[in-house]
């Protein structure tokens, strides 16, 4: 029975690492590749320390399985190893470790530093300013683009274009977009794009990023914000330039309807 | 020792595991295959117990609705009603041979129909001998309308009988998305009394009395189903109804469209047959009755009798107009297009409007406020129930559903119907239905609504309506640090 | 090197003369208000067992929506009958949120420090009973308040509804009582039931950090306490310094809630069509106080079982834990860095931005001690004469699954890959491989390891290796396949996440681990069948039938009022298995308290174990 238990140990992180092999080919893994650079480079981060941390685990579940498989293996009558321990070990797992940690610590400092600090935003979003104001609210995301030709203000004004659940962005280009909460936190997040920030209430949170590739990507909602907070979604919309252009001024149109149409279409 | 072996341990053991498991595939009916119930209003529950529950075999106002309608697994699809059931209707083309077992028959329908791989196909009798009997359809030969059946029928069929294959679809799909996304809110009969709704303000709406509140439809009209897909697009801003897209596809708000259609018109079937009954035959008035000497016997033999003579002129009348109006809701005629494109939007039309707002005629300022802020001195009354002639617990104006009607804050900016011109100009045109915002179709023009609208529309921005200039200036708010 | 005479004298001597002036006191007094710490840790133990079955219910709950959204819920469903069995939104908010509560504050914080803190602290430092035992009693009975107010949120609100922000509370959906509509009444509860239990543990904190300071026996050096009374006084500290800070934000929310202040809360937000807010304040605030003590929270609820399975895994493989100074310095350092992590919770959050610079290293280097001790345990597994029993197989599961679990906090730890991870299922996973993977199944360990001591009888060992089997397997097969769905993206709290098409494939996944964790939740039943049948018909045992060295083995099973018949002496570490001295008694164990062995004699007299 002793082997048997030895061999568990041994087996189990067999599965598991079987298991994340198999995963990506059953779609258990990211939801596709990263569709922002910033995304990429979070992708890459994750896939390095993917790579360390698979390192550690076999090394010492191996570790483990080998010193039950030898703690089972031992003669009755020979007695255990009176050791205290090892100075020398302990240093060198003292400070291996360390600089493993502190090297990836150091490694992402700016992919941090470009994502959230304003300063460190692209130029381009800082001469753009925010393109629209994504309000998320208790079950949806409310978006507020300016009128054609004017600059985003935090005030509502009248010509301001509204839409529902619905970003339209354009591709290739960093897009910066005001964050806000008409009443609890809730959080933007966008899994294509590895985009997340938690809308607060009573800020104003200037969020960016850059989809090079047109589509529809999700966005779901990623702070508990009551009872509707997995029904909050939307879709964020990728196109070119001229059809975000398009698209907002068949917003305008529609939001300046007044039922007289020559053809009689609704 | 309670488990003395290794054995009996493994067994006892064991059998847990398999327990677990099993019980896990118990459950895979979901997600239609909860097994809900649709509730009957109140005021059916306020009846005397043989009106509800009927008279030996007449049929009381319950076992009437249910026939009707059914229940959740098992809909009915009463066919007069002005819903799209989902399927293809046809016809038996050919009487078939009744001497031998009837396994094939000849069909020609209405539209076309394909089989889908190994799933057999689903065909109901509609009318003729064999209805409402239900066959299935293992192989379709849609040139010459061969259809092999997978059993033989039990009654003969003869040709004319109607007949509808994969009948009931849309309204079954829609009845899952309804109760996976609606339910817990609107409750599973479309009550408005599902498990979350007591919380919120408001309340979610209560399709049984078939009144919707935003509507593009005059002011007789009921909803029309673009309406409602208005309502799935947007959803209502200001309160908690939010909108389903992109969570539902096209052909999933059109299923969950027709279900609430459905529900709308099951409630508004069972709130007019009990009004029919409801003078007569309701516990209050059973009370009153014996009071001034009826027995409860002859009551009741008074009601046998209207069950048998008068309950079919009833129903067909009550049928009939619910058809009709629910039909009509989505014609042309319904719908409400002004007579003049909108009045350009100026400080001269705002005035107009502000002087409109201010008249005695519209008094628009009873209910919204001087200030349009909807604090006018209505909210502070307490007004009486019309049906029960009780005053209300609280003060201020209340709907047609009992609850407390919040005249709209229009310094907010939010519009629960939408926000475009037409929008407001519909609810100023018909009212708005259920609610204390009545129609003003009689006593404006059509220009005179558009000088309001442009008033309406400029009051979020205007710290003095209808005199300030256009723009806000641009307040700084709090940003996030860095 | 080591003073014998300890600071205060201890007073066992004095209370044997007393034994026989001892009033009888009555079955109340002795059983239910009792101020002996055997009874307090054995009160608390079987208090959290049965509370954790609640919490264990409530996640099944959860687990049963997750696999069958929307489905007839079997039992709980019951309430919903008009949408037969279907349960609502708020009702699964209510059912995760409940469950943290519950496990955190009702099972993993009371069982560690008040049942087996408890239990061994006067025990393992030789001392009679605690420093302030009427105290200690307090700090039981709090516990039923503090249950009694988790109760009532649970029906508070209405049947349906219960606490509904999550066991984390952020306001506004915390704060403002509109915003979760049913959670009225029952967040405030909640928040009672929060600040009594905080009230029970700092008088437990304040209890055993005196008494490990002032009732060591003589010659118990601070460097011969075996590594669990470590892990208990370190832990205590943790609890003296970080609840307070957590009771103050729970009475700022308290006043936000029910007297119109206005902590947590900016001005001018409209919730549910109530009132605009009066404002002034920020709801970060909040998530800065709570995860101040949240974070030293989640080692409180590690360090003690760290320390225990060090304890076992020494007694289990007769070898010295290997690295007993590092060990203990590692657990200071977790502890120490534990006070200044507290942001990486709110990388997200809209906090500062070089303040997620900052909790980024400290974070990373909290990881470094929790490695170290890792390796430390392989060490005291390397080379041993290793027992496998169940106490054996629960310690390893414990390193195993501790390895797992500090892996994927490395990958939370980096802040760009925690903007994907952050309230996904990937912490979810990390979490749990902590507190359950390891906590708990440290906790089994030492139930199964000090139970003959509690009771002077052995659990079925049998029972035991199968349960310890099948909840190792039922664990992995929930939890594991959680990091995938972290990866894919699956948002924590969703009470229908297949709603989303880029989650939709993630359903038969969900139902395996639904699976898996009905049978991890029945084979919990093994161990309190176990634990109460053994109470009773157990095989009865003597003081010390482990074989091991700590000083609780010296005093007899049960230990009586006093806990020790011979006032105890000791004369060495508590690891000294398998050491030259053990062998010239004949033995691979030496208790603490046994006096100096002269092992020239065997070299005298040659080896009497044979190599």
């Amino acid at each position: 029975m002793k082997k048997f238990w030895a061999l568990f140990f041994f087996f189990w992180p067999a599965v598991a690492i079987w298991c994340c092999l198999i995963a990506p080919a059953n779609g258990w893994w990211f939801p596709g590749k990263a569709m922002s650079p910033l995304g990429e480079r979070i992708d890459g981060l994750f896939y390095l320390i993917l790579g360390i941390v698979i390192v550690v685990f076999i090394g010492t579940q191996f570790a483990i399985g080998y010193v039950l498989w030898k703690g089972a293996t031992k003669p009755e009558d020979e007695s255990a190893t009176f050791s205290h321990g090892s100075h020398s070990l302990e240093l060198i797992w003292t400070i291996v470790p360390s600089f493993v940690l502190v090297f990836i610590a150091l490694y992402q400092m700016d992919v941090w530093a470009e994502f959230r600090v304003q300063s460190y935003y692209p130029e381009q979003t800082q001469e753009d300013g925010p393109k629209m104001e994504v309000t998320a609210r208790q079950f949806e995301w409310r978006i507020r683009y300016p009128s054609a030709g004017e600059q985003l203000k935090n005030q509502p004004q009248p010509g301001d274009l509204y839409a529902v659940n619905e970003i339209h962005v354009p591709t290739g280009r960093p897009v910066k977009f005001n964050l806000r909460t008409d009443d609890v936190q809730h959080a933007f997040f966008a899994p294509q794009l590895r985009v997340k920030q938690d809308a607060v209430a009573g800020l104003i949170i200037p969020v960016w990023f850059e989809i090079p590739v047109a589509g529809e990507y999700d966005l779901v909602c990623a702070e508990l914000c009551g009872w509707g907070h997995y029904k909050m979604r939307a879709t964020i919309v990728a196109e070119p330039q001229a059809q975000v252009d398009e698209y907002l001024a068949r917003l305008q149109g529609e939001q300046n309807f007044d039922g007289v149409v020559e053809d009689a279409d609704k | 020792m309670l488990v003395k072996t290794n054995r009996q341990l493994s067994i006892l053991t064991i059998g847990v595991t398999l327990v677990s498991l099993a019980g896990c595939s118990g459950g895979s009916d979901y997600p239609d295959g909860y097994k809900s119930r649709f509730v009957y209003s109140d005021r059916t529950d306020s009846l005397m117990g043989e009106a509800q529950n009927g008279i030996g075999d007449l049929p009381g106002v319950k076992k009437l609705v249910d026939d009707r309608f059914g229940d959740p697994q098992k809909l009915n699809a009463w066919l007069k009603l002005p819903i799209d059931f989902g399927g293809v209707t046809g016809e038996l083309a050919e009487t078939p041979d009744a001497s031998v077992a009837v396994e094939e028959l000849t069909l020609s329908f209405d539209g076309e129909v394909t089989k889908d791989g190994d799933k057999p196909l689903l065909l109901q009798f509609v009318t003729g001998k064999a209805a409402p009997s239900i066959v299935f359809v293992s192989n379709w030969l849609a040139e010459g309308g061969k259809a092999s059946l997978t059993a033989a029928m039990d009654v003969p069929p003869a040709a004319g009988d109607q007949v509808v294959v994969n009948g009931g679809g849309v309204l079954a799909h829609g009845r899952g998305l309804y109760m996976r996304h609606c339910s817990h809110c609107h409750g599973t009969s479309g009550d408005g009394k599902g498990p979350t709704a007591e919380y919120l303000v408001p309340r979610p709406r209560d399709y049984r009395h078939g009144v919707f509140k935003f509507t593009s439809t005059d002011a007789q009209s009921k909803v029309s189903r673009d309406d409602l897909y208005r309502i799935l697009r947007n959803g209502v801003p200001g309160t908690y109804m939010p909108s389903f897209v992109p969570m539902l596809q096209e052909d999933e708000l059109v299923a969950v469209i027709e279900y609430v259609r459905f529900l709308a018109m099951r409630g508004e079937f069972e709130r007019k047959l009990v009004n029919e009954l409801a003078s007569d035959y309701s516990e209050a008035a059973l009370q009153s009755r014996k009071e001034s000497g009826e027995s409860r016997k002859d009551i009741v033999e008074e009601l046998k009798e209207f069950l048998t003579d008068d309950m079919q002129d009833s129903l067909a009348f009550v049928s009939d107009d619910l058809a009709e109006s629910w039909d009509t809701a989505n014609s042309e005629d319904a719908l409400i297009v002004p007579d003049c494109s909108r009045i350009e939007d100026s400080i001269a039309s705002r005035r107009i409007g502000r002087e409109l707002y201010l008249s005695k005629t519209l008094n628009c300022a009873d209910c919204h406020g001087i200030s349009a802020k909807g604090n006018g001195p209505q909210t502070t009354i307490y007004e009486k129930n019309p049906i029960t002639s009780e005053l209300y617990p609280d003060p201020g104006l209340h709907d047609v559903w009992d609850n407390v009607n919040q005249p709209r804050n229009l310094t907010q900016g939010i519009y629960r119907g939408g926000r475009r011109p037409v929008d407001l100009f519909r609810r100023i045109h018909a009212g708005i239905k259920g609610s204390r915002m009545p129609s003003f179709k009689k006593v404006l023009k059509h220009e005179e609504i558009w000088h309001i609208v442009n008033y309406v529309l400029s009051v979020p921005f205007n710290a003095e309506p209808g005199h300030a200039p256009v723009a806000v200036p641009d307040e700084p708010a709090a940003t996030a640090a860095l | 090197m080591a003073t014998v005479t300890p600071a205060i004298e201890s007073h066992s001597d004095n209370h044997a003369h007393e034994h026989d002036q001892h009033h009888e006191i009555g079955f109340i007094w002795k059983y239910v208000f009792s101020t002996d710490h055997k009874v307090i840790g054995i009160q608390f133990l079987v208090t959290t067992l049965l509370m954790l079955m609640v919490g264990g219910a409530l996640a099944l709950g959860v687990r049963w929506q997750l696999a069958f959204p929307w489905g007839n819920m079997p039992i709980l469903g019951k309430i919903f009958t008009g949408e037969g069995g279907q349960i609502s939104p708020e009702f699964y908010t209510m059912l995760f949120t409940m469950h943290a509560s519950v496990m955190i504050f009702l099972v993993i914080i009371p069982v560690l420090a008040g049942a087996f803190g408890n239990f061994l602290i006067p025990l393992q430092i030789g001392a009679d009973d605690m420093a302030f035992p009427i105290l200690n009693m307090l700090s039981y009975w709090f516990m039923w308040p503090a249950m009694a107010c988790f109760g009532i949120s649970f029906i508070a609100g209405g049947a349906t509804a219960g606490p509904a922000a999550g066991w984390t509370s952020y306001p506004l959906l915390s704060a403002l009582v509109n915003a979760a509509p049913g959670s009225g009444a029952a967040q405030t509860w909640w928040l009672f039931g929060l600040t009594t239990v905080g009230v029970s543990s700092m008088m437990g904190s304040v209890n055993y950090m005196t008494t490990i300071i002032n009732m060591r026996a003589p010659g118990m050096t601070m460097f011969r306490m075996p590594l669990t009374i470590w892990s208990m006084f370190i832990t205590a500290i943790l609890q003296a310094f970080a609840l307070p800070v957590l009771t103050a934000a729970g009475f700022m929310l308290l006043t936000d809630r029910l007297m119109g202040t206005c902590f947590f809360i900016p001005a001018g937000i409209i919730v549910n069509n109530a009132e605009p807010t009066v404002g002034g304040g920020q709801p970060l605030l909040w998530q800065h106080l709570f995860w101040f003590y949240s974070h030293p929270a989640v080692y409180i609820m590690l360090l003690p079982a760290m320390g225990m399975v060090s304890d076992m895994l020494a007694c289990m493989c007769r070898k010295p834990v290997f690295g007993y100074k590092p060990m203990v310095y590692s657990m200071s350092a977790i502890a120490g860095l534990g006070f200044i992590v507290w942001g990486h919770h709110m990388f997200t959050s809209g906090m500062n931005p070089a303040l997620g610079m900052t909790f980024m290293t400290s974070t990373m280097m909290i990881a470094l001690p929790s490695a170290i001790k890792t390796f430390n345990w392989i060490g005291t597994i390397w080379g041993g004469q290793v027992r496998f029993n169940t106490v054996m197989l629960n310690c390893t599961g414990f390193v195993a699954m501790f390895i797992v679990g500090g892996l994927s906090g490395i990958f939370m730890a980096a802040v760009p890959v925690d903007i994907y991870f952050h309230d996904t299922y990937f912490i979810v996973a990390h979490f749990h491989y902590i507190l359950f993977g390891s906590t708990l199944f440290g906790v089994f360990a030492a139930i199964h390891f000090w139970f003959p001591k509690m009771f002077g009888r052995l659990m079925n060992d049998t029972v035991g290796k199968w349960h310890f089997a099948l909840t190792f397997i039922g664990f992995n097969g929930t939890f594991f396949p959680m990091h995938l769905l972290g990866i894919a993206g699956m948002p924590r709290r969703y009470a229908d996440p297949y709603l989303h098409p880029y989650l939709e494939h993630l359903l038969p996944m969900n139902q395996f681990m639904t699976c898996a964790a009905i049978l991890m939740g029945f084979a919990q039943f093994l161990l309190l069948g176990n634990f109460a049948y053994s109470i009773f018909m157990g095989k009865k045992v003597g003081r010390n039938p482990w074989g091991a060295n700590g000083l609780e083995w010296s005093a007899p099973s049960p230990p009586g009022h006093g806990n020790f018949d011979v006032p105890p002496v000791c004369y060495r570490g508590p690891y000294e298995y398998s050491s030259p001295e053990a062998k010239a008694l004949g033995q691979d164990f030496i208790l603490q308290t046994e006096p100096p062995v002269d092992i020239s004699k065997i070299a005298e007299n040659g080896d009497r174990n044979v190599h």
